[in-house]
């Protein structure tokens, strides 16, 4: 006999765990699955941590400042989890002219959406974080911007969906999904097939192929980013760190340990787009980078480099969407490397849609049905 | 792994044990107690236990404690500790200083 | 990049062995390795190693490591030290830490010989300092030359918790007992042997309670366990001690081999997480082999073996040795590694339980419970015999893949046969001279001289002795019997230290005659030994 449930929804990252909690809340019942044997063991593991509006498209900033102002203030009472939120604000560094006019450009866009965004001068910018290295010659400055344990999150988000009820299976691979009678009703894996009235797919890029079962298809591409960790060093700084080229971002976590990510820019020409190996040359390029910006941590010892997948939707924002097509289809991906801040938000709108509530946050911006040629 | 699933949806009971205490990760100071809690909060793969409680992830990269946590982990399960699938080897295999590993050559 | 026929990650006996091999076969090597000095373990293994004479047996292992290295110098090898190999990396790239940069270097072969590391347990006080691995104690005295304290208890009766013990010892520290869970004792009893005549108590079926101190260790408790290895109320019996040494196996360092993309296996036998590999150490990515602890926890011959092993294969597959000379190569050392594997201790007798000899003799419980054999037990064991004047008396009762006692006897009283493992024979119809090779070259210091008619109401034992100083010839002491019990006063009639000896002294004391078979050990003063 088909496990069944109100909700089935594949895929135990930040997204799907979140929503599987706040639909558990609503007394929905909600069946998990993954492929892998481990929860949240994609991005929702391996992300650098940024709980950040600044720098983001303006069609996400709603969302996401829903998210700071309702959900991320109380997630670790909330969890009973330490999520190590910390609302510390956020940097975003220039070296060069260039950079300076990128940052105004985005701080801009931001404004005009009602965030609190600011470019500060290299002075000020070292008054807030000191160990700054004097080649920044100016920033933009979000003071309600911060960061957060994405590993601690996730799972603190599974563990009282779990305790509310939400069954999880992993090592449970989808391999279709199946409509009956015009609507979605079976999820097919490799072992068995579950049954529900709704399905939330939130699989990251696995997604596509998991949608192609019932005719749909969000395009996106696949990308390997990689991030380390260093050893714990005494509190220094909490402001969450970016720059306008975006080579590398981070943050120092409140366990101590510095988490800091970035991109080679070979990323989009790997060979081996099976294994999630971390590169030769990645994380060398990284600590170049951080210690050009912050040469106080040249002697810090980097412990741990891992790397995962992101799933690039075509224009940059995710999908977080009905299926009029498909009824009782919800999908959530496309999340292109920034769905962790936007998680939480994420989760508690698309419990709103699957329990046929008006979400808090209108999501009109991540149609599934979108995409269009140039022209 | 069939046990896991069953046992992420049947939740083991707390009990508290004399020993809970005693440290287990030395690197980040993480008890036999906080680490049966875990498998009790469905923490039920070393990923998972690690993810969740830093255990293994500080200086010597759980070469000291892994077997340690993994037998704990697997009592609690009631599965045998080579069921669990152990953690993943990541570089680097030691410590390295930023300024080190920014420093790249190929002579 | 700079490209090697062969990178080997661990200058150790496999990885050693298999540098050598390699570049004698014209093979452009490097080998990393992370300390500061070559030779891995074998350079603080100051014992004698076990086999055939193929296997090196009856050398001592820092000896091996020592003409390891100055081979592999021969042949241009280059090592490079204080190299730290931090991954691997896709088409067999490597990054190596030297200095203060990191080095990018491909192999179209790696071998990694990353070895083992120890295994802990955790328990009330386990975090103070003066508790350590045993490894880590080796380390300190045979490598630094420092004391890891005065008073040590032994965690483990394999053989590490055995070997080390006895250095310890050797270095002048007292050994208050060796605790195992285990009713048996894991390791040789031979080596148990020599621990115990010392008078050194084994607590077989304890565990270690806690160790007491509040920055440093000083005091363990230890109790008796039960069936679930808990500690029965009431059994708790506190020791004196300073340092406690943990000897409960080891782990193979196998995460360069994950990181790889190798198909890893967790196998107990094997000591946790391994790699899956083929006969030559071959993984699952093609060219990347292993070779010795990191491929499954055994001991150094055998590391020394599949080193080479790994090596020729990889030979073949570049193109500098054909297949036929290859593959030939290959069997005669699989062969050479298959001597190695049989016996009691054999990898795939672990955690068996023996009863009998491969011969079909009852096994010494007393051996295996309290580290000796009771006096009437020898006589079972075809290494006895009694005969008119001088003559060997083996105590060697356990089946262990060794034989030099057989190759060394001038007189070829000795018989082991073409079975290793099989125990030695002494053969009542050849003369023995009392040249004391025998003993000398017993890995196990299980062969001892008997002489029943030294004199009228004497007889001499002699004895292998590795302690220093050595006594004075005339020096009165006192004959201990094999739990260490003091049994008789006995005169030390000779003290040779042979070079062929290498450093297995040959101490020869006069008994009265009835402890001819009783007296295994020499103390200067009684209140020095324990019982």
């Amino acid at each position: 006999m088909a496990k069944t449930a109100d909700v089935i929804i594949i895929g135990s990252g930040i997204i799907g765990c979140a929503t599987a909690y706040y639909l558990a809340k609503k007394g929905r019942t909600v069946i998990v699955l993954d492929q892998n044997d481990t929860v949240g063991n994609g991005g929702s593991a391996r992300n650098g941590g940024g709980v950040r509006q600044s720098g983001r498209d303006k069609r996400e900033l709603p969302l996401m400042m829903f998210g700071i102002k309702y959900l991320w203030q109380n997630l670790s009472e909330e969890l009973g989890t330490d999520v190590e939120y910390m609302q510390k604000g956020n940097l975003r560094l220039g070296k060069t002219e260039e950079h300076l006019r990128i940052l105004s450009r985005l701080a801009e866009n931001a404004r005009a959406c009602g965030l609190d965004v600011s470019m500060v001068s290299g002075a000020e910018a070292r008054e807030i974080c000191p160990y700054l290295s004097d080649e920044v010659i100016g920033a933009s400055w979000c003071p309600t911007d911060g960061h957060a344990n994405p590993l601690t999150t996730t799972l603190g988000y599974y563990k009282n969906a779990r305790r509310l009820g939400v069954q999880f299976y992993t090592g449970e691979s989808v391999t279709a999904l199946r409509k009956y009678q015009g609507k979605i009703r079976y999820v097919v894996t490799q072992n068995q097939v579950f049954e529900a009235q709704q399905v939330l797919v939130a699989a990251g890029y696995e997604s596509r192929e998991i949608l192609k079962s019932v005719g749909i298809d969000i395009p996106m591409s696949k990308l390997l980013l990689e991030t380390l960790v260093t050893e714990a060093q005494p509190p220094m700084f909490y402001q969450m760190l970016g720059t306008a080229t975006a080579d590398f971002y981070g943050h120092q976590s409140k366990h101590g340990s510095f988490v800091f990510g970035g991109s080679s820019g070979l990323e989009a020409v790997r060979r081996d787009f099976a294994s999630d190996a971390s590169t030769n040359l990645t994380a060398s390029y990284i600590s170049r980078a951080i210690i050009r910006y912050f040469p106080v941590l040249s002697d810090v010892k980097i412990v741990r480099t891992w790397a995962g997948w992101i799933d690039e939707c075509v224009d940059g924002v995710p999908v977080l969407s009905d299926t009029p097509e498909v009824p009782g289809l919800v999908i959530a991906c496309g999340f292109t490397g920034h769905g962790f801040g936007i998680g939480p938000a994420a989760g508690y709108v698309l419990a709103q849609l699957l329990a046929e509530e008006t979400p808090s946050v209108d999501l009109s911006a991540f149609r599934y049905d979108r995409f269009r040629a140039k022209f | 792994m069939k046990e896991h699933e069953n046992l992420r949806v049947k939740p083991i009971q707390w009990h508290s044990e004399p020993d809970d205490d005693l440290i287990i990760c030395r690197c980040e100071e993480i008890t036999k107690g906080e680490i049966r809690k875990a498998v009790c909060d469905g923490m039920v793969t070393i990923k998972e236990i690690r993810r969740y409680l830093r255990t293994g992830m500080g200086l010597c990269q759980g070469q000291t404690c892994g077997k340690l946590v993994k037998g704990i982990v697997a009592k609690e399960l009631g599965v045998k500790p080579d069921d669990l699938e152990p953690a993943t080897g990541r570089a680097p295999v030691r410590p390295v200083e930023m300024q080190v590993l920014g420093k790249e050559s190929e002579e | 990049m700079k490209r090697y026929d062969m990178i080997i990650v661990g200058a150790g006996p496999a990885g050693l062995s298999a540098a050598v091999e390699a570049a004698k076969h014209g093979m452009c090597v490097a080998v990393f390795d992370e300390n500061a000095k070559p030779g891995g373990q074998l350079f603080k293994q100051i014992h004698k190693f076990f086999g055939s004479k193929e296997h090196q047996a009856k050398v001592r292992g820092f000896r091996i490591g020592e003409a390891l290295l100055k081979q592999a110098n021969e042949l241009g090898v280059e090592v490079l030290l204080n190299a730290v190999v931090t991954g691997i990396y896709a088409d067999k790239e490597v990054i190596v830490r030297h200095n203060d940069t990191v080095r990018h270097v491909k192999g179209d072969t790696i071998l990694v010989a990353t070895g083992a590391s120890e295994n802990m347990i955790a328990f009330p006080g386990w975090t103070l300092p003066g508790v350590m691995g045993a490894g880590a104690a080796q380390t300190m005295i045979n490598l630094h030359g420092v004391l890891p304290g005065k008073r040590v208890l032994m965690v483990g009766s394999g053989n590490v918790g055995l070997v080390v013990s006895y250095q310890l010892m050797q270095c002048g520290c007292e050994l208050v007992g060796i605790v195992d869970v285990a009713k048996k004792i894991g390791g040789y009893g031979v080596h148990a042997a020599k621990i115990a005549r010392c008078g050194v108590p084994f607590y077989m079926g304890h565990t270690i309670v806690r160790a007491e101190g509040t920055d440093h260790v000083t005091g363990v408790v230890i109790g008796e366990v039960d069936e679930a290895y808990q500690c029965i109320s009431g059994t708790e019996k506190q020791l004196d001690v300073d340092t406690v040494c943990i000897a409960v196996g080891l782990s193979p360092m196998s995460q360069l081999l994950d990181m790889a993309g190798c198909q890893m296996q967790t196998v107990s036998a094997k000591g946790g997480t391994v790699p899956v590999c083929n006969a030559d150490g071959e993984t699952s990515v093609e060219g990347l082999y292993v070779a010795g602890d990191v491929s499954g926890i055994e001991e150094a011959s055998s590391a020394m073996i599949e080193g080479r092993i790994a090596a020729i294969s990889a030979a073949r597959k570049l193109g500098y040795l054909g297949e036929a000379p290859a593959s030939e190569e290959i069997s005669k050392l699989q062969a050479s590694l298959e001597a190695l594997r049989q016996g009691m201790f054999a990898p795939g007798n672990r955690g068996k339980i023996i009863e009998q000899t491969e011969e079909g003799i009852r096994i010494s419980n007393s051996l295996l419970t309290k580290g000796y054999l009771e006096e009437q037990e020898i006589e079972r064991f075809p290494g006895f015999h009694t005969q008119k004047g001088i003559h060997p008396v083996i105590e060697c009762t356990q089946n262990i893949p060794c034989n030099p006692c057989q190759d060394v006897c001038p007189r070829h009283c000795i018989m082991v046969g073409d079975n290793i493992t099989a125990l030695p024979v002494v053969d009542e119809n050849s003369a023995c001279s009392g040249c004391g090779l025998c003993v000398a070259s017993c890995s196990g210091q299980a062969i001892f001289l008997v002489n029943d008619s030294y004199d009228q109401t004497h007889a001499s034992v002699t004895i292998p002795y590795e302690f220093l100083p050595l006594p004075a010839v005339g020096t009165i002491g006192v004959a201990l019997d094999r739990s260490g019990n003091p049994v008789c006063e006995a005169e030390v009639l000779s003290v040779k230290a042979n070079p062929a000896f290498d450093k297995t002294n040959l101490l020869t004391m006069k008994v009265p005659k009835e402890m001819s078979q009783k007296a295994r050990f020499f103390a200067v003063k009684s209140s020095e030994q324990k019982g």
